[in-house]
């Protein structure tokens, strides 16, 4: 379905993502996790063509036949909305505030071809398919009407209506009430089809994905199956990560990963984690390899097999 | 929707009526009594008593402003005192000449305005983005008189194709009306467009970083195909706000531009009026230019309302 080779985005001369390589399969559903700073996001809008200005992406990627990195915008509009589809973080301001929402998602239909009549019935149908409440009304609604939580589900049904090979969500129950996560979370998982899924949060990407890359200092560190990687990290930031995000017994010290996120460029050369990682040695200024078959890990002093 | 416009109709009206008191309060204490002016240094009391008689100037200050405002708003303007002639037509006449000046002017500014501040925003990376803010940054520094002067000197005394002033009612000569009102329009647009352009690429930029721009091209549209369909209706709100006020602006500057031009409105027959102590005609001209600011406000906030359906729902 989508496979990336080598991406790498830079801006001018520094390099924000290195040599990413993944998967996913047709109907697989796999997250991208890391801190802030750690290329996830950047990753994603360079497979949706989308990179903010004066920042560029080498390497390849393609889904089915199609490149989607190095292709004209020209080419890559079509592509956009109709073979693949983005949901973003901020629901709140990602819908036209003077456009009423059935225009909207009917919006992305006519602009791939389909006649507006027909593009309009479906918007309803699409709207009822995220399972908001009388779709009719919420058409013709304008998007102040809406909550957070419906405006999400107004973006899914933008990023499903052309039925994509795949869906890509950076962050998209961040910012809703924790009420409404959950039951976003079960309908991104029941209707996407293929799913990049971009999270901080550990927990919610155990429940929606069934394989995880763990990204660090614009590079992949870690990868495999969920139940493996959460199980049983090799990667020391792995590892890290999840000490930090496990419940804690009352009155211990929470875990933490020492020092921060350097700025982009700043990165250690070698293994990018090397100025936090308790374990570094002088090996660790060259660079490790992301190696293993299905659980992969570029580490030089990984964590034992538990 | 209905109580907005029914609150922006009161304050309308609310504001109109405070601004008859203010302008009548503030012609009536300025020193020089009509009647006085009207007969001269040699008059004799008697004889001024009797013309404030017949002016009512001898009667109290509230029946006198009340006789006024209740005149101005049936559209009984009153004598002037000086002339003996109603005041209600001539302000007639001049307020059309000045209208279509301020509009003409307006519409330059527009026609420059939101095409060179969407392409300074559009190409704000690069060179010729910087050379129209660099433009507009100098037009904002020159008065509409000195571009009004300038713009003589070019086209009516060296190139000697359009005249240096006056005006033809366009009912006589529709191309010489054309022609007379060109370098007027051309003093208060360029001037009032350079400023403007500065809002408009400001305004699209903002919108050019929105969320929503970013998802109308994520559903597959290029750049210039989003900002056209998502981003110019939205970054016309603010532009809107600016335009009201410099509607105002406008309604200032053509009393300038029209004494520089020799154009028979509203600021002309103003700075007669002063000219020749006829407080009655001053006073109502003033009014009436405020009344065009507050219906200008008036305009703005229902356009508003008809662009943003946030507001439609709001007080």
């Amino acid at each position: 379905m989508l496979s990336v080779e080598g991406l790498t985005v830079r801006a001018g001369s520094v390099e924000l993502v290195r040599d990413v390589s993944f998967e996913i399969g047709p109907g697989e559903r796999v997250g991208l996790i890391g801190e802030s700073g750690s290329g996830k996001s950047l990753t994603a809008l360079s497979l949706m063509g989308l990179l903010p200005e004066g920042v560029t992406a080498a390497g390849a990627a393609r889904l089915g036949e199609r490149d989607l990195v190095g292709v004209p915008e020209r080419r890559l509009k079509a592509l956009r909305g109709q073979d693949v589809s983005m949901v973003f973080q901020e629901p709140m301001t990602a819908l036209n505030p003077l456009m009423r929402v059935g225009a909207q998602v009917t919006e992305v239909m006519t602009l791939h071809g389909r006649p507006a009549g027909q593009a309009r019935a479906r918007a309803v149908e699409l709207l009822g398919r995220v399972r908001l409440p009388q779709p009719e009304q919420v058409a013709r609604a304008y998007p102040h009407q809406l909550s957070g939580g419906q405006r999400q589900r107004v973006m899914l049904a933008i990023a499903l209506a052309n039925e994509p090979g795949l869906l890509i969500c950076d962050e998209p129950t961040t910012a809703l009430d924790v009420t409404v996560q959950k039951q976003m979370l079960d309908l991104i998982a029941e209707v996407a089809p293929a799913l990049l899924f971009i999270t901080h949060d550990l927990a919610v990407v155990a429940s929606v994905c069934e394989r995880v890359l763990v990204m660090y200092g614009g590079r992949v560190v870690e990868s495999g199956p969920i139940r493996e990687v959460f199980g049983n990290p090799r990667h020391r930031y792995t590892e890290g990560l999840l000490a930090a995000s496990r419940l804690t017994p009352r009155g211990t010290r929470l875990p933490v990963i020492a020092g921060s996120v350097p700025a982009a460029g700043q990165f250690p050369d070698g293994c990018v984690f090397t100025n936090r990682c308790p374990h570094a040695t002088p090996a660790c200024e060259q660079e490790p390899a992301l190696t293993g078959e299905g659980h992969a890990h570029a580490c030089r002093h990984p964590a034992d097999r538990g | 929707m209905i109580l907005y416009l029914l609150r922006r109709l009161a304050v309308f009206v609310l504001s109109t009526a405070v601004a008859g008191v203010l302008v009548f309060a503030f012609m009536a204490v300025l020193p020089g009594d009509p009647a006085e002016v009207a007969l001269g240094v040699n008059a004799t009391p008697e004889a001024v008593a009797a013309l404030r008689e017949q002016f009512g100037t001898d009667r109290p200050a509230i029946t006198q402003f009340f006789d006024w405002f209740g005149g101005l708003v049936t559209g009984d303007f009153g004598t002037s005192y000086v002339t003996s002639s109603p005041i209600g037509p001539q302000i007639g006449d001049r307020l059309g000449v000045t209208a279509v000046l301020v509009l003409g002017g307006m519409l330059i500014a527009l026609i420059i305005a939101v095409p060179a501040g969407t392409f300074a925003a559009v190409h704000h990376r690069n060179p010729l983005g910087a050379v129209i803010s660099a433009f507009s940054q100098v037009g904002i520094a020159v008065p509409a008189f000195l571009a009004g002067i300038l713009l003589v000197f070019v086209f009516a005394v060296q190139a000697q194709v359009l005249p240096s002033g006056g005006y033809v009612p366009i009912a006589d000569d529709p191309v010489e009306w054309l022609r007379g009102l060109l370098l007027p329009w051309l003093s208060l647009g360029l001037v009032q467009g350079a400023v403007l352009t500065r809002y408009v690429r400001s305004a699209v930029l903002d919108v050019m970083r929105e969320d929503y721009l970013r998802t109308a091209r994520a559903k597959g549209r290029g750049r210039m195909g989003a900002l056209w369909r998502h981003g110019l209706r939205n970054a016309s709100i603010p532009v809107i706000t600016v335009l009201g006020l410099q509607l105002a602006t406008l309604l200032i500057g053509a009393v300038v531009v029209e004494r520089v031009f020799v154009i028979p409105g509203l600021g002309d027959l103003l700075l007669n009026g002063v000219a020749g102590r006829d407080l009655l005609l001053v006073q109502c001209v003033v009014m009436v230019l405020v009344v065009a600011v507050l219906l200008i406000n008036l305009l703005v906030d229902l356009a508003y309302a008809a662009l943003d359906p946030r507001l439609r729902g709001a007080r």
